[in-house]
């Protein structure tokens, strides 16, 4: 038998076309399906039916009536209800809390009315000083009228979430449970 | 010194040019006989580097959302990770429940004959029967896998011009189906 000498030192290279055409296509198809975004989440709850807790938090005194704090958002503003009870606005008791004001253009308004927007500034000032008072709650209900666009929402649980003051963040209710629309 | 002096004196006056134009020529020949090759090496290993991370990252994520005209996601300060759950995608012209379409909305309402009740119905019919086979077979699987546990959670991604009302509905007909607890899918703020 005669062997065929092997050529030494002669490398033979690899045919990588297919390789490289492979990769080539599924790098664009990846890229075009990957998200561009990115998502984060909201935990939200719906209000539980069944036999109301006869537990009362510990520092709460058992006379007290809970906080049960709600804000409504409806097309004049947001009224908020603490303790089953209407937070008044001083400078107009029938209406909202926190009424509409004027968009100064730096704000962007989430429900396409582009005149009067959400005042959540006012709202975050008015919830800290309520998670003052009430430090140990973290439960925050939230109503809207039918018609309230869902980027509303939103934004008033971003408000009602956390406050920035500067490089600090003051933790407020973050605990958020949606309601059924105010009638 | 003297000896290097003389050396010199012998070549010829144009050695350097003309060894230069035979080295020019003797290249031109050579190019012709072989084929450029390209080096490959370091851009396949740009690319393979590349297809492993995209392939990773499109593999960890639990909500894939596309943004469109239909479905402009709100932005929010929130910093929670989405997790695998059923997901119901509500953009401005119809419902779906992971990748099916289960019912079609026109001006930020579902059609009242596919609602019990009619027109101030909150029940969406099609809705609760998809999200029920849902509950039931992730249900399915938490009996046949001890690891996992039927909790009761699906995330919403929503138009941010969806109406309160429409999200109402949507959650009152998941929580029909044993969907209690839910999950905003926004576009975070932080990048």
């Amino acid at each position: 038998m005669v062997r065929k000498k092997r050529e030494v030192g002669k490398l033979e290279e690899l045919d990588l076309m297919a390789a490289m055409n492979l990769i080539l296509i599924l790098i664009p198809l990846l890229l075009t399906s990957m998200e561009s975004v990115k998502i984060a989440v909201i935990n939200v709850s719906t209000p539980q039916i069944g036999p109301a807790s006869t537990a009362t938090p510990p520092d709460q005194k058992p006379d007290e009536k809970p906080l049960k704090l709600t804000i409504a958002l409806t097309d004049r503003g947001i009224t908020i209800f603490a303790r089953d009870q209407v937070i008044e606005n001083k400078d107009d008791p029938l209406g909202p809390t926190i009424p509409k004001i004027g968009n100064d253009g730096k704000t962007e308004s989430c429900n396409g009315d582009k005149g009067k927007v959400y005042d959540f500034a006012k709202l975050q000032d008015k919830l800290e000083d309520l998670k003052n008072q009430n430090t140990t709650e973290d439960k925050i209900i939230i109503s809207a009228e039918p018609n309230i666009h869902y980027k509303c929402i939103i934004n008033a649980m971003d408000s009602s979430r956390e406050k920035k003051d500067g490089d600090k963040k003051i933790k407020l209710f973050p605990n958020v449970v949606l309601s059924a629309g105010v009638a | 010194m003297a000896e290097d002096k003389k050396t010199y004196e012998y070549l010829p006056e144009n050695y350097e040019e003309d060894m230069l134009a035979r080295k020019r020529a003797a290249n031109k020949v050579r190019k012709k006989e072989e084929l450029a090759r390209l080096q490959m090496n370091s851009l396949m290993d740009i690319l393979t580097i590349m297809l492993v991370f995209l392939l990773k990252s499109y593999a960890t994520d639990p909500v894939n959302i596309t943004p469109s005209s239909d479905l402009q996601i709100p932005k929010s300060s929130a910093m929670l990770r989405p997790g695998a759950t059923v997901v119901i995608t509500v953009s401005n012209s119809a419902i779906i429940v992971d990748h099916q379409p289960v019912a079609i909305v026109k001006d930020g309402k579902v059609d009242a004959s596919k609602k019990r009740g009619g027109e101030d119905g909150y029940f969406i019919i099609p809705l609760h029967k998809v999200l029920t086979d849902a509950a039931e077979k992730k249900r399915r699987l938490a009996s046949l896998n001890p690891a996992v546990k039927f909790k009761g959670i699906c995330t919403i991604v929503m138009d941010e011009r969806i109406p309160y009302r429409l999200l109402t509905e949507i959650m009152y007909t998941a929580g029909q189906a044993e969907f209690q607890k839910f999950k905003f899918a926004v576009v975070s703020k932080h990048g």
